[in-house]
C-alpha cells in the first residue's frame, strides 16, 4: 500500500491557520485599518478597469439582444415591432426620468437633516455580495465622505458606510442583519428601542419595546441621536407595520418597515456627521 | 511554481475578477448574482490536486475579499478549504472525464457557499445565515456548472508547467481540459 504524503494536509493546516489569523485580526480593530486600507486602493485601482469594461461590454450586449430580437421577426412586424418598442422606451424613459427627478427632488427638501451638511450621490450598484444587504455609491473620499456616516434618502435613513475609497463607498442598509439603530417612539420625549435588520427584503424588528406597549401602524421611529450614537436625533428609521404581545413575553413584538423604498433607490445623500463623544 | 505560471495564473486570476466585477454583478437570477470566483479554487483542486487547490483556493479567496463586504479573509479560509477538498476527492477519479469539472463545480459551489454562511456566522456575522441561502446555492452552483469547462481550460493554460499530485501535467491539463 503506497505512503500517503501528509504536505497537502501540513499546507491545509498552515492556510487555514493563515486565513482564520487574518479573520481575528481584521475583526479587531488594529489591523482592520490596514485590510480597509487595501480595500480601498483595491477598489481605486479597478473603478477605471471597471468602467472601462462595461463601457465596452453594456453596448455588445445591446447589439446582440437587438440582433436576437429582429431576426426573429419578419419584416411587417419588425417595423410594427420597432415602432411597440419605441413608444415603450418612451414611456418607460419618461418613467425612469420621472422616478430620478421625484428622488433628486425629495434630496433637496430633506427636512429631518436640519442643519448637517450632506453629500449627494447616485446608487451605482446593490450589493456585491449575496450575503450582505449593501449599495455602492459614487463618493467617496475626496467628497468628504468617512467611514460610519450616516446615509439617508427619499423618505428617511438607509444605512451607514462601511467601506470608503477615494471616490466611491459602500453602505450597509438597515434591513442587513448587521444593523441596529438606536431610535425613539411614542410622544416626546419619546422611549427608546433598537431596530435590527434581519436581512433583505424582509420586515425590521424592534427590540426594548415592554409589552402591551400601545403601538399603531404606522407609526413611526426615529434615531434618538443619544451620546454616543451611531445617527444624528431625528431621521425616520421605519414605520410600525405589526405588533403583538406573546403570552410570556416581556417584550412587544414589532415588525416595521424602512421609511426609505430601499429597493428603488437610485440617489441618496451622505450626512458628513460624526457620532459625538 | 514558475515565474511564467504565476504571470500566467495572475492574468487568470485577473480576467475572472473583470468578468465577476463587471459582467457577472449586472446579472441577477431571482436577485442573486453568479460566483464565478468559487470556480477557481474547484478547478485547481482537479488539475493540481489537494495542496495545490488549496494554495490556489487560499491566494484568490484573499482577492475576493477585497471587494466584498463580508470579514476579509473569510473568503481565503473558505476557499482553501474547498481547494483542498475538491483536490482530495478528485485525487482517485478519472480527471479527463468531461462530467468530472461541471460536476465538481455544481457540488462544489453548494458547498461553498453553505460553508461560507456558516463559517461568517460563527466568526460574528449571524446575518449571512439569514440570507435566500437556497436561492444563493441554486444560481452559484447551476452557473459555475455551465462555466466550469472554460474555466477548467483558462486554468490549465495558467497551470502547464506545474507537476500534480498523482498525475503527470499533461495528462491532468490536457485531459481535464478535454
Amino acid at each position: 500500500m503506497p505512503r500517503r504524503s501528509r504536505r497537502p494536509r501540513t499546507t491545509l493546516l498552515l492556510l487555514v491557520l493563515a486565513a482564520v489569523t487574518i479573520i481575528t485580526l481584521d475583526a479587531r480593530g488594529g489591523f482592520h485599518v490596514v485590510t480597509s486600507g487595501v480595500r480601498s486602493v483595491a477598489s481605486d485601482a479597478f473603478s477605471p478597469v471597471r468602467s472601462g469594461v462595461n463601457a465596452v461590454v453594456e453596448p455588445i450586449g445591446s447589439f446582440l439582444a437587438g440582433s436576437i430580437h429582429y431576426g426573429a421577426v419578419r419584416e411587417q412586424n419588425q417595423k410594427l415591432q420597432a415602432e411597440i418598442d419605441q413608444l415603450k422606451m418612451q414611456s418607460a424613459e419618461s418613467a425612469d426620468q420621472a422616478e430620478a427627478l421625484r428622488q433628486l427632488s425629495a434630496l433637496l427638501h430633506l427636512g429631518y437633516l436640519n442643519n448637517l451638511q450632506s453629500v449627494p450621490a447616485e446608487v451605482t450598484d446593490f450589493g456585491t455580495s449575496d450575503f450582505a444587504a449593501t449599495i455602492d455609491i459614487n463618493v467617496g473620499r475626496s467628497d468628504g465622505v468617512q467611514l460610519s456616516m450616516p446615509v439617508v434618502g427619499n423618505g428617511g435613513l438607509v444605512g451607514q458606510v462601511v467601506k470608503v475609497s477615494h471616490h466611491t463607498a459602500t453602505v450597509r442598509l438597515i434591513t442587513d442583519g448587521q444593523s441596529a439603530v438606536g431610535t425613539r417612539y411614542g410622544p416626546p420625549p419619546g422611549s427608546l428601542a433598537v431596530v435590527n435588520g434581519t436581512g433583505p427584503d424582509k420586515p425590521l424588528s424592534a427590540d426594548l419595546v415592554p409589552s402591551n406597549t400601545p403601538l399603531t401602524n404606522g407609526e413611526v421611529f426615529v434615531t434618538s441621536g443619544l451620546q454616543g450614537a451611531l445617527f444624528p436625533q431625528g431621521i425616520p428609521v421605519a414605520r410600525v407595520v405589526s405588533s403583538h404581545t406573546g403570552d410570556t413575553a416581556s417584550q412587544e413584538s414589532v415588525s416595521l418597515v424602512p421609511e426609505s423604498d430601499l429597493n428603488h433607490l437610485r440617489y441618496v445623500s451622505v450626512v458628513l456627521w460624526g457620532p459625538t463623544g | 511554481m514558475t515565474r511564467g505560471e504565476v504571470a500566467r495564473l495572475s492574468l487568470v486570476v485577473f480576467i475572472f475578477v473583470v468578468v465577476q466585477e463587471t459582467v457577472m454583478l449586472d446579472i441577477r437570477i431571482g436577485g442573486v448574482h453568479p460566483d464565478i470566483m468559487v470556480l477557481l479554487p474547484i478547478v485547481a483542486g482537479i488539475i493540481g490536486g489537494p495542496a495545490r487547490g488549496a494554495t490556489f483556493g487560499f491566494a484568490t479567496g484573499l482577492v475576493s475579499d477585497l471587494f466584498l463586504p463580508t470579514p476579509f479573509g473569510l473568503s481565503a479560509l473558505v476557499g482553501c478549504l474547498l481547494g483542498f477538498g475538491v483536490g482530495l476527492a478528485t485525487i482517485a477519479l478519472d480527471r479527463t472525464a468531461w462530467w468530472l469539472a461541471p460536476l465538481a463545480a455544481l457540488g462544489g459551489s453548494a458547498l461553498y457557499e453553505v460553508t461560507y454562511g456558516a463559517l461568517g456566522s460563527i466568526l460574528g456575522q449571524p446575518q449571512m445565515l439569514h440570507v435566500a441561502l437556497v436561492r444563493i446555492v441554486v444560481v452559484v452552483s447551476v452557473t459555475n456548472a455551465v462555466l466550469a469547462i472554460p474555466a477548467l481550460r483558462l486554468v490549465s493554460w495558467g497551470m502547464a508547467d506545474a507537476s500534480t499530485e498523482g498525475m503527470p501535467t499533461s495528462d491532468a491539463g490536457v485531459g481535464a481540459a478535454r
